[in-house]
């Protein structure tokens, strides 16, 4: 037998039983990633390779951005920063047709404009929102749903650590695919209200807002100024070619933390289980990291990207029902599977099959995020759906009900983002991004 | 390492940093190609492209230990193995390729150089693949003489030579990566930087450097790097077979960079970019006080004695 | 064991928040003296990332100590609790055997292969940065056979599975 096929069939079926038998997602992949290693070139010199592999995955500059993000997401969820957003989100949306559900997409979208985490986004504005939600009389379900749907907004929207471990997999700029984010991000928030939209057209209950004088709009935007002042020093000292994105990361950290501590939301003795929560969450991401980076050699070494991609060509020569494949395998792996991991796994595969046929790896960057992050809000394995569900302090069974016309309107977005490069491509191109 | 028992052969892995498209990934699976056929298939190379092995330094690790067989690494990497390679790397050094590659085949020259790393690190380094002159090139110009750069951000490696180089050259020089320079060099962050003539049109630099100043200070170098054990256990006669490959191979790739970096100077030239003569002698003169400063042991200042003299 | 397992997880706590700090700081003083000394600092990068891979390392040990990594538990819920105890030891003795095999082994073979490469612009060797591997391979080994050992006498077996999630499948 040769290389490929002995790696390949470790790989896939250690990995398959050690997952359904809940060893954590990082080891089954490490573990599996060794053995297929060891099978190839022998056991002590397999245990180098995994070992060296591990340090120098996680050992990168542009990976450091990542750990500053989240501290800085969760240094705002200490920091009263949910708050101002969802008032200024009700500002600007309060007046449309339920308006509350609209305040809650639009304040997740912008939740996500300054962080990368759409679990803390689901936590933090559903959490508030909620609430006043089932006092207007919307049905609970449909509110959590809302809410569940639009938080993964945030995950294209940059800044998004799932970006920068999609740029490092695939070689591309980190300010160029942030940029490339925008639009698609908010296309995901629009889809949502679309959704809203035509869920309270006739629910005559739910078309009561309050009227918002225009000096509390002013004072209420103003107050949220200073956050969104952040989204202006991060993403505009990216693209000013001030700072690289890992020191923009880090300017964010000690911006949350001053803003923290002016609005006396953050005492220094916080400070410590802050960076504790932020290292945790570090930890699981770089270890996955680690342990992809292992795999990603024993499949290089054994020419497996190339064998799948062989077999995808041979199944036809056609671009589009390729690309319409390899989403749709996406989708049924981002059902189980958290985006970064699958992105660490997948797109080194398939990355090279679509730049093929024309494909921009920014422009596919976004289309496999964005599949991704639909998995986030589907079981089985779905940390927004959860913690969201949680959060509203519902059963997650009516709730998934509730998201049916919301990962629709969603599915039907994907395709169009998929198919229309332009919708990513048009903002880094028109910002003269598009270096080679 | 383990020798003694001689091996039939096999398929050696070769990791290398560049693309297919580069002059020495064509040069080395063509290597493979003519071993096979010349030792009845027994030895073949496989060529790993872009770094999917992982980045240079920590393949030499990976061939140290026998995962790999054969790399190819920069000058720097070796550098940091045993210093004495520094002095290869040391700009104004080579007055051009052809000095290079006669000095990389003189054994009485680097010879105890190239098997300095066998007892320590189990690497042979079978020779060199040069990475050609390396040029000034900036966003305002054109750069004459030293004083021209005065001010400007130049970007380099993160290595103290090339920081020294290019701070005596009269600019002032930034360490960045190179996937950055791009869109540094548009923002104006950077002034200008420094490479090959193939580098500068691959990495699209000449859209926004128009400026090719011919310093020619330096000229690159990298080399390719073999397991000893495995080479230990090749018949003497396959050995034979590829040292003699290896030698057609250097030939084959300096016929290949030549017409590539002619090619990249044409497009260049057709982009709008204008090429300047500088005034060498200056440039060397500046240069000087930076190679007398890294020449610190006897045997540097030997080894770049009888390099210099091999240019006569 | 648990006595044991007090202490290291104190000390891995603050080794961790130690570590980010340090962290936080090399970095701001990257942008500081780059963007307001105009002179930038050559060590911070490299500094920034070991110290970075440390946090990940020993950080990623930490949640071993509470088993907080991703792990996908649909197939685990649908078995009957009796055989959850094996399946928990069985999950521990993988995660031993990672530690054992790549963790310690392949990290102290790495300490002896990169012992005398230099860092560029750093006073350390490659060598002394691997040490990380094996020092949180220990750690984690440890982790892992504290919980195989609760696991087999039937304690700290993960949740009873939450209903409302078995009925999302
Ligand atoms: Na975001
Ligand atoms: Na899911």
């Amino acid at each position: 037998m040769d290389a490929a096929l002995i790696a390949g069939i470790v790989l896939v079926l250690g990995i398959a039983v050690l997952l359904l038998l809940r060893v954590p997602i990082a080891i089954a992949v490490g573990f599996s990633a060794f053995v297929a290693v060891a099978a190839v070139i022998g056991m002590e010199k397999a245990s180098f390779v995994a070992a060296q592999r591990m340090f120098t995955g996680i050992n990168s500059f542009a990976l450091l951005a990542i750990p500053f993000f989240i501290l800085a997401g969760v240094l705002m969820n200490n920091g009263g920063i949910a708050g101002r957003l969802i008032d200024a989100a009700k500002v600007l949306v309060g007046r449309m047709p339920g308006s509350l559900a609209q305040t809650n997409v639009v304040a997740n979208a912008l939740f996500g404009s300054v962080s990368g985490a759409a679990v803390a986004s689901a936590a933090a504005v559903g959490g508030v929102i909620g609430p006043r939600q089932a006092k207007e009389g919307y049905d609970k379900n449909f509110s959590a749903a809302v809410n569940i749907a639009s938080a993964p907004s945030g995950m294209l929207i940059p800044p998004s650590n799932t970006l920068i471990v999609y740029s490092l997999v695939s070689s591309t700029s980190i300010a160029t695919l942030f940029v490339a984010g925008y639009i698609p991000g908010i296309l995901w928030a629009l889809a949502c209200m679309l959704i809203v939209f035509l869920y309270v057209r006739k629910r005559k209950e739910l078309n009561n807002y309050q009227q918002v004088t225009l000096p509390v709009a002013l004072l209420t935007l103003w107050r949220a100024v200073p956050s969104i002042l952040m989204i202006v020093i991060v993403i505009g000292g990216i693209l000013a070619g001030i700072f690289t994105p890992t020191e923009s990361a880090v300017i964010a950290v000690v911006y949350c933390l001053i803003l923290g501590f002016a609005y006396r939301a953050i005492k220094v003795r916080d400070l410590p289980r802050i960076v504790l929560d932020a290292t945790v969450t570090t930890s699981i991401v770089m270890l996955l990291v680690g342990v992809s980076t292992i795999m990603a050699w024993v499949m290089a070494f054994s020419g497996i990207p190339a064998a799948i991609s062989n077999g995808l060509l041979g199944l036809t020569d056609s671009p589009t029902i390729i690309l319409i494949l390899i989403m749709v395998i996406l989708l049924i792996v981002g059902t189980f599977m958290d985006p970064t991991p699958a992105i660490l796994i997948f797109v080194p595969i398939f990355l090279p099959i679509v730049t093929e046929f024309g494909v921009d790896p920014i422009h596919f960057g976004i289309m496999v995020t964005f599949n991704l992050c639909l998995g986030t809000i589907t079981p089985p394995v779905g940390n927004v759906l959860f913690v969201g569900a949680k959060v509203a302090g519902l059963r997650a069974e009516p709730v998934i009900k509730a998201l049916v016309p919301f990962f629709i309107a969603l599915i039907a977005m994907l395709f169009v983002v998929a198919f229309v490069p332009q919708l990513s491509m048009w903002l880094p191109e028109l910002l003269g991004l598009l270096a080679p | 390492g383990v020798s003694g028992n001689a091996q039939e052969g096999k398929t050696m892995v070769l990791s290398l940093n560049q693309s297919e498209s580069h002059p020495s990934y064509i040069a080395l699976t063509d290597f493979g190609e003519r071993l096979k056929a010349a030792t009845d298939g027994r030895w073949d190379i496989k060529v790993y492209p872009n770094e999917t092995l992982g980045a240079q330094q920590e393949v030499i690790q990976l061939v140290s230990d026998g995962s790999v067989d054969m790399a190819i690494a920069s000058g720097t990497q070796l550098e940091n193995l045993n210093p004495e390679f520094a002095t290869l790397n040391l700009p104004t050094v080579f007055k051009g390729i052809d000095h290079q590659i006669s000095v990389l085949r003189d054994k009485g020259i680097v010879g105890p150089l190239f098997s300095s790393l066998e007892e320590s690190k189990d690497l042979t380094v079978l020779g060199g693949l040069t990475q050609g002159d390396r040029n000034l090139y900036t966003v305002k110009g054109p750069i004459k003489e030293p004083k021209d750069l005065a001010g400007m951000k130049i970007r380099v490696q993160e290595s103290e030579l090339h920081i020294k180089m290019i701070n005596a050259m009269g600019g002032a020089a930034t360490p960045m990566s190179y996937g950055e320079v791009y869109t540094a060099l548009q923002a104006g962050v950077l002034d200008g930087a420094e490479n090959n003539e193939i580098s500068y049109v691959t990495q699209k630099h000449n859209e926004v450097a128009k400026y090719v100043a011919r310093t020619r200070h330096l000229v690159g170098l990298d080399y390719m790097l073999v397991n000893s054990t495995l080479l230990e256990e090749m018949t003497p006669e396959d050995r034979a077979i590829l040292e003699a490959e290896w030698q057609k191979t250097v030939d084959e790739h300096v016929k290949l960079w030549n017409a590539d970096t002619e090619k990249a100077i044409e497009s260049a030239k057709a982009s709008g970019t204008k090429f300047n003569d500088v005034d060498k002698a200056a440039f060397d003169k500046a240069l000087a006080p930076v190679v007398e400063s890294a020449l610190t042991s006897d045997d540097a200042r030997e080894l770049y004695e009888k390099i210099t003299e091999a240019a006569q | 064991m648990n006595a044991i397992k007090s202490v290291l997880d104190f000390l891995l706590r603050w080794l961790c928040i130690a570590l980010f700090a340090v962290l936080v700081l090399v970095v701001c003083w990257q942008v500081f003296t780059r963007q307001v000394l105009q002179d930038p600092a050559t060590w911070t990068t490299t500094a920034a990332q070991y110290l970075f891979v440390w946090l990940a390392l020993f950080g990623s040990a930490y949640v071993f100590a509470d088993r907080g990594h991703i792990a996908v538990d649909f197939m685990v819920r649908l078995l009957k609790i009796s055989h959850k105890r094996y399946t928990e030891a069985f999950v521990q003795f993988i995660i031993l055997l990672f530690a054992v095999f790549v963790l310690i082994w392949g990290g102290l073979r790495g300490v002896d292969l990169t012992w005398t490469q230099q860092v560029s612009g750093l006073p350390v060797s490659v060598g002394a940065m691997y040490l990380a591997l094996p020092i949180s391979g220990v750690l984690t080994a440890f982790y892992a056979l504290f919980h195989l050992v609760e696991a087999l006498r039937g304690r700290g077996l993960p949740d009873e599975f939450d209903e409302e999630i078995r009925e999302a499948i």
